[in-house]
């Protein structure tokens, strides 16, 4: 049982970043911005090439994001605040597109094998009879750290409460003084800084390949979409819950069911599982669970 | 030569079935179907079990149809309560779902090693059974076309548009937008079927690559390019889609390019073509003819 | 629409015209990307270094041999619109290929309906087998190779195993294989796990494996999912348990020194008695062997150069039945001697059992 807690969480940790990135920045421009996930990928490879170059692992992740998060806005201002003029599903498709022009680049920049940070490695030590990696432990904190961060941010500072402000309703926030250009393009660097970090983590406790961020698009939507598209933090939310239908798909032993010992389902299923869930909640409650248009100011 | 041109022009022909179903739900409806190659699949998959299993042939289309009716239906009944974006997310969802099932269900699809030696169509034609295909799918690829035009010219197309449009002055005009929905749904997952089975039978070999996701942003691709809500548009764009993703290992050839470039291009063909065109030409080379004729 | 079938029109005669070399050709389709572009890369080292000695020596019938890449992108139908284009417009005497079964099955079977050579370099699975009449394998089948490691892995004292295999032609292959030997020879499967290749971390599998509680872990992997794989197994101290590794050197390379100590495993020996291959591939990258599968893509190149030189021409069907004397007859090179069954299937091959040490794998016996 501690074991499967352990298990969610640290799969929570995963997804929780991104989701919270692509739900944040979609209660400011409405349309879901699939080459989010791809930001994640440009932030985990372009900190492990910095690392290559002999800069130290902190900064490298550090420079690696903020770098992303310029991306993010030079994308969101050439490309999707274009788009968008059009139609939100215009957008999305361009998304698509550009995540399609992105693993290209990371094809050609870093070729098709998965690639990992190098750090020191070192056995699991058991915590509560829960095998624990350092890595796990340190970049599960991390995660939790800068999601406070942004929950501080959000909440406890007047910028935050002008994000809020234009989130809930643009045309009253422009009236009333808020600079409503300044604060999307702050939220679309924060959204990229944010991916990227989440890349990183990844890269830190496992490998990272070009189609890491076709593998998680799914879930990461599934996690944000089950919290409520841009209910920043319904999307930590939608984390643990995705994260738990996966381990719990895969860790259940149907030995005793079918009288073997041991008969698990593959764990090629858990992806199916997660986007069943994410289907399912679309088909009983379209907006997700939490609905973020009632947010107070 | 000749042979990888009649190739090209077969594959492309079956290509632009695909985009024709795609043309039919996004183009003249407005739904944003990202999970198309689901309903090929309906088509890949139906031949491929009934070889499977040694039943005839002929029941492959059957099944197949079966199946895209059922894929059809479910999901327009996800589109009921969704706005355009998370339908889109959903159907990327099922198609996926679809695919992992293929590879996991032994038993049933053959995993991933998936199923071969299907029966190739005209085999019996040598050496002119290329050809013999090649008329076939030009031929199914004009029926389709024919029974796409009728029917964004009708009555029904009308609703088409206007569920597009404006949803709520369809709903005012009377028109039932649920029925129009899976109506438009069935026929496009059913056209888009025929089009795997025909492929199934023309590759001879049934796996769950096929029905990875970049492959419908690839029809996406040739929507786009052609001409959204272009009947004519969307078949040139798979033409012009498929003979560059053929020619792209000819580029490196005589470039002497390394051989990852091959799939960069691909990717960089697909997403590039879809970004260029949306940003610069949006309504595509051959645009939507506005107020177009209807047969009522 | 008419500019259109214009600009189609003149794609297709440039097309045409690229083409024009009087060498002998042959093709090759290669996974040069997706998951498996290690080992198509090493396959094409190896096949390079066959067409640099067979140049040197004068060639193919008096002229230079020349090979063909197409990258097959790790999926089926890229592979059957490359091998294609080898047939239909570079008018190849013949193709090479591919890495995996799931591929090289149906590759194979469109170049059998073309009637066109097919010489498989590296696949083992059982069901190539059935390909059909023009296709040749260069290289033994599962049926050897896994009871070869059966066998190896109960003379070791381990009774109970999990397997783990990734889910693909070949890795289906295996599991079911070896679950048959190694039950056949008295030995238990506690779980066989078959996990998709390219994921970002392989925990649930190895959990899953972890909590039958089997005497030692058999698996296979390709490149980077390997490293991943023992990287985690060390991480969850699953190391604590013996590892054997299905054909070892598939991702020996990409596996750090550190979470592999006392990796054990087998491989097909590619180094018989001539070590001259060796030092020419170590020479000419480098590095030490990334894989088995260049030293097979080496005797595949060597092997059709041959069969052309007897059938005195780049004739299709000469060249078939010059597979067929040849394969009769059997053919030496640096994976020991080739010769083929009925079915046009290499009968025999030599296996090796290895061990890590350090960084790099040493014979075991």
């Amino acid at each position: 049982m501690v074991q499967f807690i352990f298990d969610t969480l640290f799969r929570a940790a995963d997804l929780a970043l991104i989701a919270v990135a692509l739900s944040a920045v979609y209660s400011l421009i409405r349309f879901p911005n699939v080459a989010l996930v791809q930001y994640a990928v440009v932030g985990a490879f372009v900190g492990m090439a910095l690392q290559q170059q002999g800069v130290p692992i902190v900064p490298a992740v550090l420079l690696a994001s903020l770098l992303v998060g310029g991306i993010a806005q030079v994308f969101n201002a050439v490309i999707f605040q274009r788009l968008l003029r059009l139609d939100p599903a215009i957008a999305l498709i361009g998304s698509l597109a550009l995540s399609m022009v992105l693993s290209a680049g990371f094809l050609l920049g870093f070729g098709p094998a998965a690639q990992r940070f190098s750090v020191q490695v070192a056995p699991a030590t058991r915590v509560f009879g829960v095998r624990v990696t350092e890595m796990q432990v340190l970049t599960g904190g991390l995660t939790v750290a800068i999601l406070i961060a942004f929950a501080l941010l959000l909440f406890r500072t007047p910028l935050g409460r002008e994000m809020r402000a234009v989130s809930t309703n643009p045309v009253l926030a422009a009236a009333t003084g808020v600079n409503t250009a300044r604060v999307t393009g702050l939220v679309v660097f924060l959204s990229g800084v944010i991916a990227a970090l989440g890349g990183a983590m990844l890269a830190l406790r496992g490998s990272v390949s070009i189609d890491m961020g076709t593998n998680m698009l799914l879930p990461v939507f599934a996690a944000a979409i089950l919290g409520g598209l841009g209910n920043a933090f319904g999307a930590v939310f939608g984390a643990i819950v995705i994260a738990a239908a996966e381990t719990l798909i895969t860790n259940l032993n149907f030995g005793p069911i079918v009288g073997q010992d041991h008969v698990f389902l593959p764990a090629s299923y858990a992806p199916a599982a997660s986007f069943a869930l994410l289907v399912a909640v679309l088909l009983f409650r379209p907006r997700g669970i939490f609905v973020s248009e009632v947010t107070r100011v | 030569m000749s042979d990888f041109l009649i190739h090209v022009i077969s594959v492309s022909c079956i290509y632009g079935i695909l985009a024709l179903s795609l043309n039919l739900q996004a183009g003249f409806t407005g739904l944003m179907n990202f999970g198309l190659i689901a309903m090929f699949g309906c088509g890949v998959y139906g031949a491929g079990l009934v070889h499977r299993f040694g039943l005839p042939v002929a029941l492959g289309p059957a099944l197949a149809l079966i199946l895209a009716v059922l894929m059809g239906l479910f999901l327009a009944r996800l589109g009921r309560r969704l706005s355009t974006d998370y339908w889109g997310i959903a159907t990327l969802s099922i198609a996926e779902i679809a695919r992992i099932f293929a590879t996991n269900l032994e038993p049933l699809t053959g995993g991933a090693q998936g199923i071969s030696g299907l029966p190739l169509l005209f085999s019996g034609l040598r050496p002119w059974d290329g050809a013999a295909r090649l008329a076939l799918f030009a031929v199914i690829l004009g029926v389709a076309w024919l029974i796409c035009e009728r029917l964004v010219r009708s009555n029904f197309g009308l609703g088409m548009k206007l569920i597009r449009e404006e949803p709520q002055l369809a709903r005012a005009l009377g028109y039932d937008i649920d029925r129009i929905r899976s109506t438009v749904m069935v026929i496009a997952s059913v056209i888009a079927a025929v089009a795997g089975v025909l492929y199934a039978h023309y590759l001879s070999f049934v796996g769950p690559e096929l029905l990875l996701a970049p492959e419908t942003f690839l029809i996406w691709a040739m929507v786009i390019i052609g001409g959204i809500a272009n009947n004519r548009g969307v078949i040139a764009g798979a033409f012009a889609m498929q003979f560059m993703m053929a020619y792209v290992p000819f580029v490196k050839d005589y470039f002497a390019l390394p051989s990852d470039f091959v799939a960069a291009a691909r990717l960089m063909l697909s997403g590039g073509v879809i970004l260029g065109f949306l940003l610069l030409r949006p309504q595509g080379i051959f645009p939507e003819r506005v107020g177009g004729r209807h047969d009522h | 629409m008419k500019k259109m079938i214009r600009v189609l029109a003149a794609t297709s005669v440039l097309a045409t015209a690229l083409p024009a070399q009087a060498d002998v050709v042959i093709g090759a389709v290669l996974p040069l990307s997706g998951v498996n572009a290690n080992g198509g890369e090493d396959q094409r080292r190896g096949i390079e270094l066959a067409v640099a000695q067979i140049n040197e020596a004068g060639g193919v019938l008096g002229e230079p041999l020349k090979v063909i890449y197409e990258d097959s992108g790790n999926v089926p139908q890229r592979a059957i619109d490359a091998a294609r284009k080898l047939v239909s417009v570079d008018g190849v005497a013949l193709v090479i290929g591919e890495y995996s079964s799931g591929i090289t099955i149906p590759l194979g079977q469109y170049l059998v309906a073309e009637g066109v050579p097919h010489l498989n370099p590296a696949s083992t699975s059982g069901l190539v087998r059935g390909i059909g009449a023009t296709s040749f394998s260069m290289v033994g089948l599962d049926n050897v190779s896994t009871e070869f490691a059966a066998k190896d892995v109960l003379d070791r004292g381990w009774k109970r195993v999990a397997v783990l295999a990734m889910n693909n032609a070949f890795g289906q292959g295996v599991a079911n294989e070896f679950g048959a030997h190694f039950a056949q020879l008295g030995g238990e499967v506690t779980t066989t796990i078959m996990y998709t290749s390219g994921q970002t971390t392989y925990r649930r599998e190895l959990q899953q494996a972890e909590s039958t509680e089997p005497d030692a872990y058999v698996f296979t992997a390709y490149g980077a999912d390997g490293g991943l794989m023992m990287q985690e197994a060390y991480e969850l101290g699953l190391q604590e348990d013996p590892w054997y590794s299905i054909l070892i050197t598939m991702h020996n390379a990409d596996t750090p020194a550190e979470f592999k100590t006392g990796l054990i495993g087998m491989d097909v020996d590619y180094t018989a008695d001539d070590t001259s291959y060796k030092a020419a591939y170590e020479e000419a990258y480098g590095q030490s062997f990334q894989s088995a599968w260049s030293g097979y893509a080496h005797d595949t190149t060597l092997f059709a150069a041959e069969t052309i030189e007897r059938a005195g021409s780049t004739d299709r069907p000469a060249v078939l039945s010059a597979i067929a004397e040849l394969g009769a007859e059997g053919f030496t090179g640096v994976t020991g001697e080739i010769k083929l069954d009925a079915d046009g299937q290499r009968m025999w091959q030599p296996y090796q059992k290895l061990k890590v040490e350090g960084d790099a794998l040493v014979s075991h016996e």
